[in-house]
């Protein structure tokens, strides 16, 4: 069956969607009659060819995770509702065959990795789909062993799966799925809970398998940048319909509306698009990588024949004067936070942080950045006394950590934690936010109405249960709740993750408000461009080492520094320092897009 | 909790019989327990479950678990002596009765609970579910459910000290207080254990049912589950022990 199937598909698209349309029924409402919820897709019609690579981005509740599920037929046999339209995979209306026929030949990955899983060991978790679907047991090792060398992962066969990293256990979730051979792999937000190194590992394998085995990958991701570097095509999905389709190119020149719909586009992008708008750059190009953007500028300084060496000065961007200035008044304020030769250890073989030595000023942004495992989540839990030093001493404004209670330290310190499920635990928004100031001593009434304050200032509703709001939304609610005390330090563990583009900016603003009130802010987050954007300082962890610390231009443009934390550099600043490291000095520590484009400009034009 | 049902690797008679005989020898050990009639007897059990797990390579997890559990028996014999007034009196309030049950009921509690553990801590958990299925014909859903419900206790586990900790972050005093001050704090924080739970169970659910979860028949296993000579000695040490406590 599988060979004529093979011979046929480059005529038929593998998945063929048309005007489909599917509101979730509404289980709240208690009587027998069908209740809807309003459309989550709207008259989508949409064909993918087999081979082919497809993002899919947009802002939250644009109906992304409806629509991979409608692709693996969990729409409508799991999930009820109201569906109008057809989907066709392979020819088959998922409508009209049972989930599992839908499955064979497409292979979904949920978004909860945990629960993803269905067994407690890799072994296990591969055996499962081809046990289930009758493989005969002579070829399932060979199938098991096969699947986990695609996708590089042939050492964790005996392993337990509670033991893996979230970037091995992302992995093993799809190489159980490419056990069972399926033409299509359909992936949520694969990379949400992963650092950039792992985010990249698991695009290269999907790579890998569309590239040499031939499947056709959908796969959704809030990442932009680093989808458009992978995906042939991508789709831009706003309240349930289709706004945009083509190359990631066509798309990301999209500027406009792609800032309407609430979605990112990346740094480099934005550089071309300018380049486009002034009529330098030929529209057929457009920069998607860091890589593309030096060899596009490179190319179109060398066309126009400008000298290498620039005439005028490099521009110092005026943050860097900035950030002099805060250093000027900071050693006269005193520290709220201070780390004196801290260490700490989970033990013998597990992680730990050594020797670590910093302060911490009002109205300084600290990003501490790393990958998984440096140490960064152990710095904050002992700047919020959750951990106790094992050598050393941290204080928070004054506060010994090791010996104040941590509802003491809670008075000066509030933590925005990376899940705001964790958090949330009242039945109202007000209640919620209320609750932050009644911890610490706050008269109820009084409570009640500076939370109303910081609740009208996020526009969030009062009266509503913070679990019925979105992922987005109830991050706002977390960070409302630890904003409303006041704090002089503040603790944002990953607060970007898991947040489209305009949430984003709602939280980092209120988080640079905060800062210019004087409450000193340390994040640790994985996102640079939101690192580069917000912060004043950083902090490079690996291996539970602070390797430097200062201003973010000067460690970003640092390539050993990066590449031994294994850090990404934002992407404007990546390019400048490559371009100024080929001899085009103009471009030196430039980190915005505009300057790229100015110098652009003056050296073509 | 989490690390108590951990698996443990091993290639012992123990690892290597079927995982129902094992649960068959813990059985055996279970109705000894109720049947020894003198707290000697319940030692000489405890004696035999600190042996097995000596041999069984899980010493360490087995003495643990014996410490933890004398706690809790110390405190089930100390509201028997409160509870049984007659017999004579000894010292104080206690009686010689109180005494004698309070001893035997703690000593049976701890003899009680081992064997259970052990067991687990020597089964893969989808090894006992498919024999459950292939061998007692037990269908597979309710298999399913129980493998999976033991699967998450160490996930919820695991995401309800996350929920602790945001919430001592926050400034709710857990650290000071007696046990019920800190139970009357955790109880509301269940709600939102509960309904990540609810979500995560349904995912889990989509995504055994898009591999085939109802299409999984007795045979589908790919590991068999025969009986072989490992079970005919884990068999006769679950006789002996029966036999021993009826007879001494």
């Amino acid at each position: 069956m599988s060979v004529c199937t093979a011979c046929d598909s480059t005529a038929i698209p593998v998945i063929q969607l048309s005007h489909v349309s599917f509101a979730f029924e509404d289980t709240t409402q208690k009587n027998n009659s069908l209740h809807l919820r309003p459309y989550a897709l709207h008259d989508v019609s949409v064909d993918i060819n087999e081979g082919d690579f497809v993002g899919i981005i947009g802002p939250s509740g644009a109906g992304k995770t409806t629509l991979t599920s409608v692709l693996s037929g969990a729409v409508p046999h799991h999930f009820k509702g109201e569906f109008r339209g057809a989907c066709l995979v392979a020819g088959i209306d998922t409508c009209e065959v049972e989930l599992t026929d839908v499955s064979q030949i497409v292979g979904s990955v949920l978004q909860d990795i945990d629960a993803q899983m269905v067994s407690a060991n890799v072994e296990d978790e591969l055996l499962y789909g081809l046990e289930n679907f009758g493989v005969d047991h002579e070829q399932i090792m060979q199938r098991v062993s096969e699947a986990l060398e695609a996708v590089g992962v042939s050492d964790l066969l005996r392993r337990d799966i509670a033991t893996l990293s979230g970037g091995q256990k992302q992995k093993v979730a799809i190489a159980a799925i490419l056990a069972l051979q399926p033409r299509v792999l359909v992936l949520d937000e694969p990379t949400a809970a992963l650092d950039p190194l792992s985010s990249r590992q698991v695009f290269d394998t999907l790579r890998l398998l569309n590239q040499t085995q031939g499947i056709t990958v959908v796969v959704v991701e809030q990442k932009v940048a680093l989808l458009a570097e992978y995906c042939q095509r991508m789709l831009v999905l706003s309240e349930g319909t289709v706004a945009l389709d083509g190359s990631p190119a066509d798309v990301l020149t999209h500027r406009q509306e792609l800032k309407f719909i609430g979605v990112d586009s990346p740094r480099v992008t934005r550089v071309s698009n300018k380049l486009h708008a002034k009529h330098l750059l030929d529209e057929s190009c457009s920069f998607l990588t860091t890589d593309a953007a030096f060899t596009g500028i490179k190319n179109l300084i060398a066309d126009n024949k400008a000298p290498r060496m620039a005439d005028f000065e490099p521009r110092r961007s005026e943050d860097a004067f900035v950030v002099q200035r805060e250093l000027d008044t900071k050693a006269k304020q005193q520290a709220v936070l201070s780390f004196d030769h801290v260490s700490f250890s989970y033990g013998p073989h597990a992680a730990s942080v050594r020797d670590i030595d910093f302060k911490v000023h009002p109205g300084e942004l600290l990003a501490i950045i790393g990958q998984n495992g440096a140490g960064k989540t152990t710095l904050t839990k002992l700047m919020n006394g959750l951990l106790k030093p094992s050598a050393g001493r941290v204080s928070i404004c004054g506060l010994d950590t090791s010996v104040a209670r941590t509802s003491q330290i809670a008075r000066h310190v509030s933590t925005l934690f990376q899940d705001p499920d964790h958090q949330i635990c009242k039945e109202t928004v007000l209640d919620e936010v209320a609750f932050s100031l009644e911890l610490l001593g706050v008269d109820t009434q009084i409570a009640h109405s500076r939370a109303a304050q910081t609740i009208k200032r996020f526009s969030l509703p009062a009266d509503v249960a913070p679990f019925s709001l979105s992922r987005g939304q109830r991050q706002i609610v977390a960070l409302a709740s630890v904003i409303v005390t006041r704090p002089q330090l503040l603790i944002l563990d990953e607060p970007t993750s898991g947040l489209d583009y305009q949430e984003c900016m709602v939280v980092m603003r209120a988080v640079k408000e905060a800062r210019e009130q004087g409450c000193a802010i340390v994040m640790v987050c994985h996102d640079m461009e939101v690192v580069y954007d917000f912060a004043s300082r950083i902090i490079v962890m690996s291996d539970g080492f602070n390797r430097a610390d200062g201003n973010p231009v000067e460690l970003f443009e640092n390539s050993e520094l990066m590449k031994q934390a294994s850090v990404a550099p934002p992407q404007i600043l990546g390019l400048s320092s490559k371009l100024a490291a080929d001899g085009y000095i103009a471009y030196e520590s430039l980190s915005e897009v505009s300057d790229i484009v100015t110098i652009t400009e003056g050296l073509v034009r | 909790m989490a690390g108590l049902l951990k698996y443990s690797e091993g290639t012992t008679l123990l690892h290597r019989a079927n995982p129902l005989s094992k649960v068959l020898l813990a059985l055996c050990i279970c109705v000894a327990v109720f049947l020894a009639p003198h707290p000697f007897v319940l030692m000489g059990i405890i004696g035999v479950e600190v042996l097995i797990g000596l041999y069984a390579g899980i010493g360490r997890e087995t003495l643990s678990l014996l410490s933890g559990l004398l706690g809790l028996g110390l405190v089930m014999c100390l509201v028997q002596v409160l509870i049984i007034r007659d017999g004579t009196a000894i010292f104080l309030f206690v009686t010689d009765r109180g005494l004698s049950t309070g001893v035997l009921v703690a000593l049976r509690l701890v003899a009680f609970a081992i064997p259970l553990v052990q067991m687990l801590t020597l089964t893969r958990l989808t090894d006992l579910a498919n024999a459950a299925v292939e061998v007692l014909h037990v269908p597979y859903r309710y298999a399913f459910t129980i493998t999976t419900a033991l699967r998450f206790v160490p996930i919820f586990a695991d995401e309800m000290n996350k929920i602790v900790e945001a919430q001592t972050a926050r400034g709710v005093s857990f650290d000071e207080g007696g046990i019920f001050r800190r139970l009357r704090l955790m109880l509301p924080l269940a709600a939102p254990l509960l309904i990540s739970s609810v979500a995560k169970a349904d995912d889990t659910a989509l995504a055994a049912e898009e591999r085939g979860f109802y299409l999984r028949t007795r045979s589908s296993s790919y590991k068999r589950y025969p009986f072989g000579a490992a079970d005919i000695v884990v068999f006769a040490v679950g006789i002996l022990i029966v036999a021993a406590s009826i007879i001494l």
